[in-house]
């Protein structure tokens, strides 16, 4: 079970469909002040989900919402879909208001464990997607031909939702948020309750959508896996957006160099390294220390290694 | 337009399919219609002894009633089960996100899901109405080798004008008792009425929050839409006697609540009185405006909601 790699996908036209005209924006997602507060009248108090958020993000991007249970990361992203209404401030998707058609016409949303309806197969799950968003006939059989491939669900496609495991619920889900062939999409914890080699394959395809010029926006607990595929993050925190930036400038340490040579040194070699990096001039604290795999990339080699005994490489590395 | 109609369709579809595959109403669906196949069973048991010659007229009445009767209960049930799960199950599986996020108007997904039980609880009806109709006509053949039978116990009846005479009377009676083109006007009106338990259980749960409270509360409502009328006549009846206040109260009452004992019209067909097709069409007319305000404030709270 793999996803395939390079396809491509079909451009569907959408000038055939109701349309407000062009707006041009240079983000696909830009929010200011962004405020959703519920009330609790019974406690005569205000829960504040999400407080004053000042966001935006290129197309293209692929960007990391992070933090803790309750921390505003689906307000956000139900904020961004229009689902529900902002207290205060504004969001925008292409520079169109979030519940407008034009703008889910070029969204895809996966929520967090979803279910869909259990007595649709695959295939009659995305062709009722499909007919949602207006694509129809041929378009829509070669679309979805496209999908289950790309998702690689070719073993479900007869079988009803109701008898999918975790991963192929995903995978599904993943499928009809791009149905449509949207620019933009929504992921909200693409890879709970998934395990490590399903979630390693929607790490995979979030990378070919990147690729492939979507600009993707999506949540996780898993900090590795953000990391593998996010430009940048944002961390949240009791509603607040606490941190935001590129990996890069966020996890570099700027003041150290690490070196990886291809041999174990011993104690004797570790002491001439330190004199020889003295007399270049580097003083302070040297560490000798022996790289880690992660237990993920442990785990993704064996299992890997005992499907496909030809492949024996950590995942996607 | 047409994309949107498209759109409604859809929903609609998948609505129905949904319904149909649930093993609940097919139970009751099944349940309803052994029930409305046995009445002729019944009305033996509950008319002992009229089991002869011209004198079915009790029998077909009790056939009639029973299975009008069966189409109303279980119509009801249906509807009300049906629809009070829509939204509360789509929000429970999450689906709900997935179709809003879609280019899908929240108007279209309501109307989508409306039209999908109207035409779930059409197909109940019509395949009730059959099954109803197929007891109609073996209570026919029942009464008609009766009426046989019994004019056969004379020798040579057939050559007796009189009694040919008498014959052909009783055997017409039978004929136009049991197809009688009433009923098609009663299973209308049941029909309609059932489309505004639709209508009502629809615009309760587009604010409920469980479908307990969405089937409690339509409950209530058809009750009180029973008994508005009743109430409005004693209070209409005193006159003078009634305030400002009660009067204002009555008015509120039935611009609300739907009058469902309007439709208690049903109960006059059945037992034989004629009732006018324009009457009927009045009712139908009534139900209709009142589904489509129903229905519009539905839109308009469901917008409003945050899902």
């Amino acid at each position: 079970m793999h996803f395939s790699i390079g396809k491509t996908l079909t451009i569907i036209n959408l000038s055939m469909m109701e349309s407000t005209g062009p707006v041009v924006s240079p983000f696909a997602v830009e929010t200011v002040g962004l405020t959703k507060r519920y009330p609790l009248t019974w406690k005569r108090k205000v829960l504040v989900a999400l407080d004053q958020l000042d966001l935006q993000i290129r197309p293209g991007e692929v960007f990391g919402l992070l933090g803790p249970n309750g921390s505003g990361k689906s307000t956000t992203l139900k904020l961004l879909l229009g689902l529900i209404v902002p207290s205060d401030g504004e969001a925008r998707v292409f520079g169109l208001p979030p519940d407008s058609l034009d703008a889910r016409r070029r969204v895809g949303f996966l929520p967090e464990n979803p279910y869909f309806y259990g007595f649709l197969n695959g295939d009659e799950t995305l062709r009722f997607y499909g007919k949602l968003c207006g694509v129809t006939g041929p378009r829509l059989d070669r679309r979805i031909e496209e999908l289950i491939e790309l998702v690689g669900l070719q073993n479900g496609r007869e079988r009803p939702l109701r008898s999918y495991s975790k991963g192929m619920l995903q995978r599904i889900g993943l499928a009809q948020a791009l149905i449509h062939d949207p620019d933009l999409l929504f992921l909200d914890e693409p890879t709970a309750g998934v395990d490590p080699l399903g979630s390693a394959q929607i790490r995979d395809l979030i990378l070919r959508l990147k690729k492939m010029g979507k600009t993707v926006v999506f949540s996780s607990h898993l900090l590795e896996q953000v990391q593998e595929v996010a430009d940048r993050v944002a961390i949240f925190s009791l509603g607040k957006k606490v941190l935001e930036g590129s990996l890069e400038s966020l996890l570099v340490e700027n003041q150290s160099t690490q070196i990886t040579l291809p041999a174990e040194l011993g104690a004797e070699q570790q002491q001439r390294l330190r004199e020889a990096l003295g007399a270049a001039g580097i003083d302070g604290e040297i560490r000798f220390t022996r790289p880690h795999l992660s237990l993920e990339q442990l785990y993704l080699r064996t299992v890997q290694a005992q499907a496909d005994p030809a492949s024996t490489k950590p995942a996607n590395k | 337009m047409i994309s949107s109609l498209y759109r409604i369709v859809t929903i609609g579809r998948i609505t129905l399919t949904e319904a149909v595959r649930q093993k609940v109403l097919s139970v009751l669906l099944i349940f309803s219609l052994v029930l409305v196949g046995s009445s002729v069973l019944v009305s033996q048991l509950a008319t002992p002894g009229l089991d002869s010659a011209g004198l079915f007229d009790a029998q077909i009445k009790f056939v009639k009633d029973f299975g009008c009767g069966s189409i109303g209960l279980f119509g009801f049930a249906i509807a009300l089960l049906s629809t009070a799960q829509l939204i509360p199950q789509e929000l429970h599986n999450r689906t709900i996100y997935t179709i809003l996020a879609k280019p899908v108007r929240r108007s279209e997904f309501l109307l989508g899901k409306f039209f999908g039980i109207v035409l779930l609880l059409a197909l109940c009806v019509a395949l009730m109405s059959l099954a109803f109709a197929a007891t109609l006509y073996w209570q026919e053949m029942r009464g008609l080798q009766a009426t046989e039978a019994t004019y056969a116990q004379a020798p040579n009846w057939k050559a007796n004008p009189l009694a040919v005479n008498a014959y052909n009377h009783d055997v017409q009676q039978i004929v136009q008792q049991v197809r009688d083109p009433q009923i098609i006007e009663a299973i209308l009106l049941i029909f309609a009425k059932l489309i505004m338990t639709i209508s009502i259980a629809l615009l309760i749960s587009t604010f409920a929050t469980s479908s307990i409270f969405t089937i409690v509360t339509t409950f209530m409502i058809y009750l009180i839409g029973h008994m508005e009328g009743t109430a409005r006549d004693f209070w209409l009846a005193s006159g003078a006697s009634s305030s400002i206040w009660q009067s204002s109260l009555v008015g509120f009452i039935s611009l609300l609540i739907p009058d469902m004992n309007s439709f208690t019209i049903v109960d006059e067909i059945l037992a034989g009185n004629k009732v006018p097709w324009a009457h009927a069409l009045n009712l139908l007319g009534y139900a209709d405006v009142y589904v489509i305000v129903l229905l519009a404030v539905s839109v308009v709270i469901f917008d409003y909601r945050e899902i």
